[in-house]
Formats: structure tokens, C-alpha cells, sequence
């Protein structure tokens, strides 16, 4: 299964929940993958705490292997090479968690040709045979990334994919992550151009909320009535924008808490973080992992 | 002067094992040329050769700059309809010109390069199994490559039962006192050194096919027991997560079906040294006991409640 | 009791590879489009007379070269019913053998060009296509795919694109192509092999005359089997080119179609497209079973052949 992580807008935690999702799914006994097509910014490294590749490879990083500079990307195993005490155990039970970085002073893709879509279908179909989730960074906004990746998995038509839409919980986000969606040369636009299914593609295409403030929140307990009314008016305003716009709890996959780690340092929440040193929420570590199981419960991606 | 190769070796993309039939499809990688299929004692179908052309440097253990020109063969094979390969190999010798010639010429010489200069087979035999420098020879991405296509064909529904790495057995055969060496390097590489009587033919290819396909199920049936935990977790458990193995892989073990009389004591010293068979014996005593465990307490359970 | 040998074999896992008969060398009396056509039977007169002497010239050489003098030497005319079609067989081939009678040539062998495409469901040009192994430059090592453009085929490296992949990264400068094997400067090449509109895909010129020469040269296999083997015709022409069979035998006491060598005597005017298929040619990859067929049953007749596919085939332009 390939999983393509994507947003409207920059900002919106999609490369911490992405690679948090997979850190929970390798957790859960699957052999994962985790591919930094941030190509502008590739520090999926840093979120993984693999100090070499903290701000992309030195060298055999995915851009390179895009281009044809090397033949193999790095793999980097996350169990064996990051610097967190808790991360370089495996856990037993646990799956293969590899990162793919990009390469360190790597730019975004200006022009994609043919090769590029075959080497990089080809990495595609050669992970998809050894991993149970490859999750592709896609960056944020309408990209040639974003096109690239519509290229290459139009070309793999047996090999299956979904994608995710992060947005945060404000109006702006909300119509973006729509847009991007739907709108004129959005994604569906684009991925039928390059020989996709509309239907089908829109079936593949499930919202994850990021950094919600649900009213009834603890963090929300110090507030005077009248905050919480008018947050209370807001969520439900925003609900059925969010429902107008397709955006709403039927094609919402999960959502993730609003977490002061996560805003603080883009890191892997551990179980440790939740009960041993306790700087993180049990609700967050929680919905990472029901977004890890969500990804590949066929139910929760059927037809809208 | 040597002959060397790489063979990839994956399984099939496709729910369950394939047909003689789609082999053929599948593997019918040249119009006009036929697959060639064997039933006995394992279905074994081998697409026709392919080649590539490559002017390039060629491994060496002193790093010297080596340059070769000629053709890299190339085929697919599939095991069992379910275990798929892509090898290439080349035969390495000197070329009795100093320059490049006409590409016709090396064309007329099928799975040959040509060595310009001066080079010591022992040199480039060590080059190829020790870690090439990048830049030289890489038949291990065109073999990669030739088992992508495989993968690839539209007629297999990309349903694997489980997931599970590509290995590559990287080769270097040559004519002497007979002996062989394999070697394990990282979780997926391995490297085998032959020394052969007589001429190098392409029989040594099939018995390197044939020890890549066999130390891939021995690999991927390691990972499956491994991956199963078995005493870790509950009976059940376990038993589902080895289910695929036993669907899948046990029946595949067929050590040296495919190899020619003459190169059989090959494989029977590995089995004596370090005994493949015997490590494939005991996982797979292993599933079944733990299969046979399982469902003894199952049926125990089920009698346990009818006397209630 | 004794060991018992076993021997165990199965057809389905041996390859079997027919052989064909040889002439020594076939010799192309000329190739027949629509505007030869058009220009009436002058044009072809014209070009027999041209080709006459070269015929009797060849003849000479091989039976200096075969020993005992009996050199086997075919002849063929080859229409183009592929690009366009005009006429019908009926009408066109009485035609042509009157104006080659005239200069007391004699067409052993006559060919339609579509059947080089495709012909009794085997499908000649993909054959072929199959078969193409691009030449390498060098530094190609076989860790990237060979650089195509699909539906091409050069002699060399085009130039390198010029616009960066990535954002913010370097243009390159212009560099020119290179031919591999050039001599001080280059001569690049570029051959269209085939376009194609929908689905529907139209072979080039220079593709299918290649096939042409490797079908001449007795060079091509399907399924192990030899393609298009010549017919004889019973009864007239037939007013539909694709009722009339690929090859047809036109004289029973010719000698095999296929040869050792080629020859074909042509107008300037094809000089382009012989350039074409000789970069085509150099880089298609012959079954080496073939090629010891052939190289065995020369040097049992005390021929030696050129090594080189190229080199076997020859041309006279008049």
C-alpha cells in the first residue's frame, strides 16, 4: 500500500503525523516505509532523530536517485540508526521502519520527464514488494511532486494507494484543503489529465484534521463561559463549512489533537513520551495509532 | 579469463502461484521466441536472453581502471509460479584490439566484454564480489531491473501474500581446482566464488539461478518464522502469520533440479557446509509443530466444551 | 545391481532453431514505390537497364570466389504495398517482368513491403524490434536504463537536456551529440523507427528495409521456425495485394531466396534511408544460434563470410 501525505498549506504538521502514523503502524507489527518527497525541505530525518540525515542524505537521497545521479536511494533503518535511546531498540513484535531521505540541499522539481516518472514508478513497485505501508511525503500545495506521484502510480494501475489530506481546523484550511482536492487543477483534475480514474481517484482521498482544539478539551477547562460559546459557535460553523466544502466527518480518516509537543518539536510521540516523562498527551499517542490501524481498514475507505 | 553475474530474486506479485500458461505470457520478454518450460521435478520457466550493451569500468580489487565493451545477457525465470528471478551474466575476455571496435563486433559476441588493456582475473574476480566502486559494471541493476518487468506485467494481479525483500547473489566463476564460497553479506546480499573444471558454459549460470532461488526461500522463510514469534505470542497468532509459508513456500524446496551432473558435488558440499536442507529441515519441522501444536489444543479446547 | 543412468528430457524446455537454405549471394533488382509507378513503364525500363551489367558483374565475382565456379546467385524486386497502395497485382507484376525480360533480366523472387510489417501473423518488425541492442557510450555501465526516445534509435549520445529538474538548481550549457564510433568528428544519427497515431503504429522506411536485408540474409527466426518462406503461385495474379502471398518464387530453377550476402542496386535517392539501415543493423542482436548455422555451412563450402552483419550486405547506387 502506498499512502501519499499531502496538505493545502504549509504548517499543518503533515510530515509529524505522517511519519507518527508510521512510526504506529511498524509498532503494530508491519514493515514500513517512510519516503521525504518534501524535496524543497527534506528534514524528515530530524523528525526521526537520525542526526546524519537531519536535513536530508549527504549523498543517495531521493533526489538524486530521481534525477539518475545514483542508482539505489539511501535507506536509512530507523531502529538501528537514530539517536533517541527510545527509538533504537526495536520493540518486539515491531516491523521494519525505514526512512528514504532526500538529499541535503536538494530543491524542489522545476520539470519532471518521462525517466523521472519510470524511476520513480520503479522505486514505487519495488517497495510495495517488501513493505506493508509506504508513506510518501508529498509536501504541501499543487506541486510537480504532487504530479509526479500522480504520473508514476497511473503507471503501477494493479498496485494500491490512498491518499491523505491534512488541514487544520480554521476556514482558510478547510476551503484550501478542498481546493487542493477539487478545484481547478487540483488533484483530481491533474490525476485524470495523467490517465486516473476521477471516481476512483476521489474515493482514494480521505481528510486528516491536525492540531484540533475540540471545545470540551481539558486544556479548555480554565476558560470563561463566554470563550467556550463562542469556540462552541466556531466548531460548528466550521463543521458545516467543512460539510459544504466535502470535507466534513465522511471523508475525514481522523483527527489529531492539538498537542504542545508537536508544536513545540516535530518528534515521534513514544509511549514513553506519554508515561514515563509525560510531555505528551495519551489522546494524541491515541490517535496516531487508530490513524495507523484507519489507513488499512478497507471499511473506513469505502465509497462516499 | 571469468565469467560473473548477479541474479535478483523476488516473489511473484501475484495472490497465488501462476499458471504454465501466464509463465509464458509473463516471461515473453523477445517476439518470435519461445519460453522454455520444464515440469520436473519443479515448474521452471525461463524467458528468452536478452542483452545490454555497456562500455563501462569493470570492478577491481586494486581499483584500477579496467574498461570492458561487449553485451551483458539477461533473462527472467519464474519457480514454482511463484518465485521470480532476473539474472544477467557475462563472460570476461581479452580483446584482441587495443581500441573500441564497431558495435556489430561485439554484437556478433552474445554475453561477452572484451577487456581493453591489461587485466588479472583474479584482480576482477575479487572487484566483483568485494564492493564495487560505483561507476563500474552493475549487472546487479540490470538484473534488478529485468525482474521489475516481471513484476510489472499486467497479468499478475500485484496480491502478494505477504511482503518480503528482494535478495541478490552476486557471482564469479572460473576455470580450476574445483571449490566454491558463499557468502552472506548484508540481511540481502550474497556473493558465491566458483572454481569449475573445463569451460565455463551456461550451466553454471542455472546452478547460480538455482542456489539464488533456494537461498531466497531459506531467507524469506526465516523472516516468516521470525516475524510469527512463535512462544511470544498466542498459538493462533502465530499459526496465522506462518499460514503463508506453508500456502506458499514449503513445497518450493528442490535443491539442485535444475543443475547439470557435472556440477551437482557443487551444491552437496554446501549441503554438507554450512547444509542448507538441513536449516530448511528444521524451520520447517518447526512450522508444522507449531501448526500441530496449535490445532492440538484447539481440538482439546473443542472436546473440553462438548463435556460440558 | 548397477547404477542405472537416467535420462530425463522434456520438449517444452529445448530450443529448436530451423535452418534455410543459402544462396551465396541475393541481389535486389530494384524496389517499386507509387511515384516509380506513376512515372510510367519508362522509369522502370530505365532502372533494369541500369542494373543489368552490376548483375552480370556480381555473377562473375562469385563464381571467381566459389570453388568450382557454381555460385548460387538469386534475384528479387521488392513492392512497396505498405505506404501506399496502388494498382493490383494483376495489373503491376506482368508489367515489371516484361520491362525486366527486356534487358534479359530474370526476377527469381518478388516481395511484398508489408509483410516486413506483417505477414501470416508474424510480425516481422517486432520481431526486430526485439532484437535492437542500442550501442553503447561510453561510461554506460547498465546501472540506468538505456537512454531512449521512444520509437528512435541513434548511433551515439543525443545532447544532454539543458533545463534542471529541480528548483533552483543549474542549467547546463548546450552540448552537441556524439557518434560512438567517430573518427575525430562525429556523424551523428537518428532513425525514426515508427510513429504512432491512437494505437495504430506505422513502422519507417529504413525500419522495414532493415528487415528486409535480415530476411534476405536468412537471418530471422519465429518461434524457432524460418518466416515467409517463398511460394509458388498456382494460377494468375490476384487482383488484392494482400491475397498475394509475402515471397513469391517466379522461377522454379532459381536458387534459395536467402543468402550469405546481399546486393541491391538502387537510386542515389535511397542513399538516406541505406545510411538508416545500416545504423539499424549495427545495433540488432541476431540469435547466435543462427549466426553458427550460417557460419557452419559457409565454411563447409570454403566461403569465408565477413564476421560482421554490416559488412555482408552491399549496394550499387546508379
Amino acid at each position: 500500500m502506498l499512502v501519499f501525505a499531502i496538505s493545502d498549506k504549509g504548517g499543518t504538521g503533515r510530515s509529524v503525523t505522517g511519519t507518527n502514523i508510521v512510526y504506529r503502524h511498524a509498532l503494530q507489527g508491519n514493515d514500513v516505509c517512510y519516503l521525504d518527497f518534501d524535496f524543497g525541505s527534506p528534514t524528515a530525518g530530524a523528525i526521526f532523530s537520525v542526526s546524519a540525515v537531519a536535513r536530508g542524505a549527504p549523498e543517495n537521497g531521493l533526489h538524486e536517485y530521481l534525477r539518475g545521479d545514483c542508482t539505489q536511494p539511501r535507506r536509512v533503518d530507523v531502529w538501528a540508526e537514530s539517536d533517541r535511546e527510545a527509538l533504537r531498540t526495536r520493540p518486539p513484535g515491531a516491523g521494519r521502519l525505514v526512512l528514504l531521505p532526500g538529499t541535503e540541499s536538494g530543491g524542489e522539481l522545476s520539470a519532471f520527464t518521462d525517466e523521472v516518472v519510470n524511476r520513480c514508478a520503479q522505486l514505487f513497485g519495488r517497495l510495495e514488494e517488501e513493505f506493508d505501508l509506504c508513506m510518501v511525503d508529498v509536501s504541501a500545495g499543487r506541486s510537480f511532486t504532487a504530479e509526479l506521484v500522480l504520473a508514476a502510480t497511473a503507471r503501477l494501475p494493479a498496485i494500491p494507494f490512498r491518499w491523505l489530506v491534512f488541514h487544520r481546523w480554521t476556514r482558510q484550511h478547510i476551503i484550501a484543503a478542498d481546493g487542493l482536492v477539487t478545484g481547478a487543477d487540483g488533484l483530481l483534475d491533474v490525476g485524470a489529465r495523467l490517465g486516473h480514474d476521477r471516481e476512483d481517484l476521489h474515493d482514494r482521498i480521505r481528510f486528516v484534521r491536525t492540531a484540533v482544539l475540540e471545545p470540551d478539551a481539558a486544556e479548555l477547562v480554565g476558560l470563561r463561559d463566554e470563550q467556550r460559546a463562542w469556540l462552541s459557535a466556531c466548531d460548528g460553523e466550521l463543521r458545516e463549512l467543512a460539510r459544504r466544502h466535502g470535507v466534513g466527518r465522511t471523508a475525514m480518516l481522523g483527527k489529531v489533537p492539538l498537542d504542545p509537543v508537536l508544536q513545540w518539536r516535530e518528534q515521534l510521540i513514544t509511549d514513553e513520551d506519554v508515561l514515563a516523562s509525560k510531555i505528551a498527551n495519551a489522546e494524541t499517542a491515541a490517535a496516531f495509532d487508530e490513524l495507523a490501524k484507519k489507513i488499512v481498514d478497507d471499511s473506513a475507505w469505502e465509497g462516499l | 579469463m571469468l565469467a560473473m553475474g548477479e541474479v535478483h530474486t523476488g516473489l511473484l506479485q501475484n495472490s497465488g502461484e501462476i499458471s504454465e500458461s501466464t509463465c509464458r505470457q509473463v516471461l515473453g520478454l523477445m517476439a518470435g521466441e519461445t519460453v522454455r518450460v520444464s515440469r520436473r521435478p519443479i515448474p521452471h520457466a525461463l524467458s528468452p536472453e536478452r542483452l545490454t550493451g555497456v562500455d563501462c569500468a569493470l570492478p577491481s580489487a586494486s581499483r584500477s581502471r579496467i574498461r570492458g565493451v561487449g553485451t551483458v545477457v539477461s533473462r527472467c525465470a519464474v519457480t514454482g509460479g511463484r518465485v521470480a528471478q532476473g539474472s544477467s551474466y557475462v563472460r570476461v575476455v581479452r580483446s584482441e584490439a587495443d581500441r573500441r571496435l564497431p558495435w556489430s563486433h561485439y554484437l556478433s559476441r552474445p554475453g561477452v566484454v572484451e577487456v581493453l588493456g591489461k587485466a588479472k582475473a583474479a584482480d576482477l574476480a575479487e572487484g566483483f564480489v568485494g564492493d564495487p566502486a560505483p561507476g563500474c559494471l552493475d549487472m546487479g541493476a540490470i538484473s534488478g531491473r529485468f525482474l521489475d518487468l516481471v513484476q510489472a506485467s499486467p497479468l499478475l494481479d500485484r496480491r502478494a501474500p505477504f511482503r518480503i525483500p528482494r535478495t541478490s547473489l552476486r557471482w564469479v566463476a572460473e576455470t580450476g581446482e574445483p571449490s566454491i564460497r558463499f557468502t552472506l553479506h548484508t540481511e540481502q546480499e550474497r556473493t558465491l566464488r566458483l572454481t569449475h573444471p573445463g569451460p565455463f558454459t551456461p550451466a553454471v549460470v542455472d546452478l547460480c539461478e538455482d542456489l539464488a532461488t533456494h537461498d531466497w526461500l531459506l531467507t524469506s522463510l526465516l523472516i516468516i518464522v521470525e516475524r510469527a514469534r512463535i512462544g511470544a505470542t498466542p498459538g493462533a497468532q502465530a499459526v496465522a502469520r506462518l499460514a503463508p509459508a506453508i500456502d506458499h513456500l514449503l513445497h518450493l524446496w528442490m535443491p539442485a533440479a535444475r543443475v547439470e551432473e557435472w556440477l551437482r558435488p557443487f551444491w552437496e558440499s554446501l549441503e554438507r557446509q554450512p547444509g542448507f536442507t538441513r536449516q530448511w529441515r528444521s524451520l520447517v519441522d518447526r512450522v508444522r509443530d507449531q501448526i500441530a501444536t496449535s490445532t492440538l489444543a484447539l481440538l482439546s479446547a473443542a472436546t473440553e466444551a462438548g463435556r460440558r | 545391481m548397477t547404477p542405472v543412468h537416467a535420462t530425463f528430457g522434456e520438449v517444452a524446455a529445448e530450443r529448436r532453431i530451423a535452418s534455410v537454405p543459402l544462396s551465396h549471394v541475393s541481389v535486389e533488382l530494384g524496389h517499386l514505390y507509387m511515384e516509380d509507378f506513376e512515372a510510367g513503364p519508362g522509369r522502370l525500363r530505365e532502372q533494369f537497364r541500369k542494373v543489368a551489367p552490376w548483375l552480370a558483374t556480381v555473377r562473375a565475382l562469385w563464381r571467381e570466389r566459389v570453388p568450382g565456379g557454381r555460385a548460387r546467385v538469386s534475384t528479387c524486386f521488392l513492392i512497396d504495398d505498405y505506404f501506399s497502395r496502388f494498382s493490383t497485382p494483376a495489373e503491376l507484376v506482368p508489367m515489371v517482368l516484361e520491362a525486366a525480360a527486356e534487358h534479359d533480366l530474370t526476377i527469381d523472387y518478388l516481395a511484398r513491403e508489408s509483410a516486413c510489417a506483417e505477414s501470416d501473423g508474424v510480425e516481422l518488425a517486432r520481431l526486430v524490434e526485439d532484437r535492437l541492442v542500442d550501442d553503447p557510450p561510453p561510461d554506460t555501465d547498465g546501472s540506468r536504463p538505456p537512454v531512449k526516445e521512444t520509437g528512435w534509435l541513434c548511433n551515439g549520445a543525443r545532447s544532454p537536456r539543458t533545463t534542471p529538474v529541480q528548483a533552483m538548481g543549474k542549467a547546463r550549457p548546450w552540448e552537441p551529440p556524439v557518434q560512438n564510433a567517430k573518427r575525430g568528428h562525429s556523424i551523428f544519427v537518428d532513425v525514426e523507427l515508427w510513429d504512432e497515431k491512437g494505437s495504430r503504429r506505422t513502422w519507417s522506411c529504413p525500419f522495414l528495409a532493415a528487415v528486409w536485408q535480415l530476411l534476405r540474409l536468412g537471418l530471422l527466426r519465429s518461434e524457432g521456425r524460418v518466416p515467409l518462406p517463398p511460394v509458388t503461385l498456382d494460377g494468375g495474379w490476384p487482383r488484392d495485394w494482400d491475397a498475394l502471398p509475402a515471397v513469391v518464387r517466379l522461377n522454379p530453377q532459381a536458387t534459395p531466396f536467402s543468402a550469405y550476402t546481399t546486393l541491391s542496386v538502387l537510386s542515389p535517392r535511397f542513399l538516406p534511408v541505406e545510411l538508416a539501415v545500416r545504423t539499424i543493423l549495427s545495433q540488432v542482436a541476431v540469435d547466435d544460434e543462427v549466426l553458427r548455422q550460417v557460419a557452419t555451412r559457409s565454411e563447409n563450402e570454403g566461403i569465408g563470410l565477413e564476421e560482421e552483419l554490416v559488412d555482408r550486405i552491399s549496394y550499387v547506387f546508379v
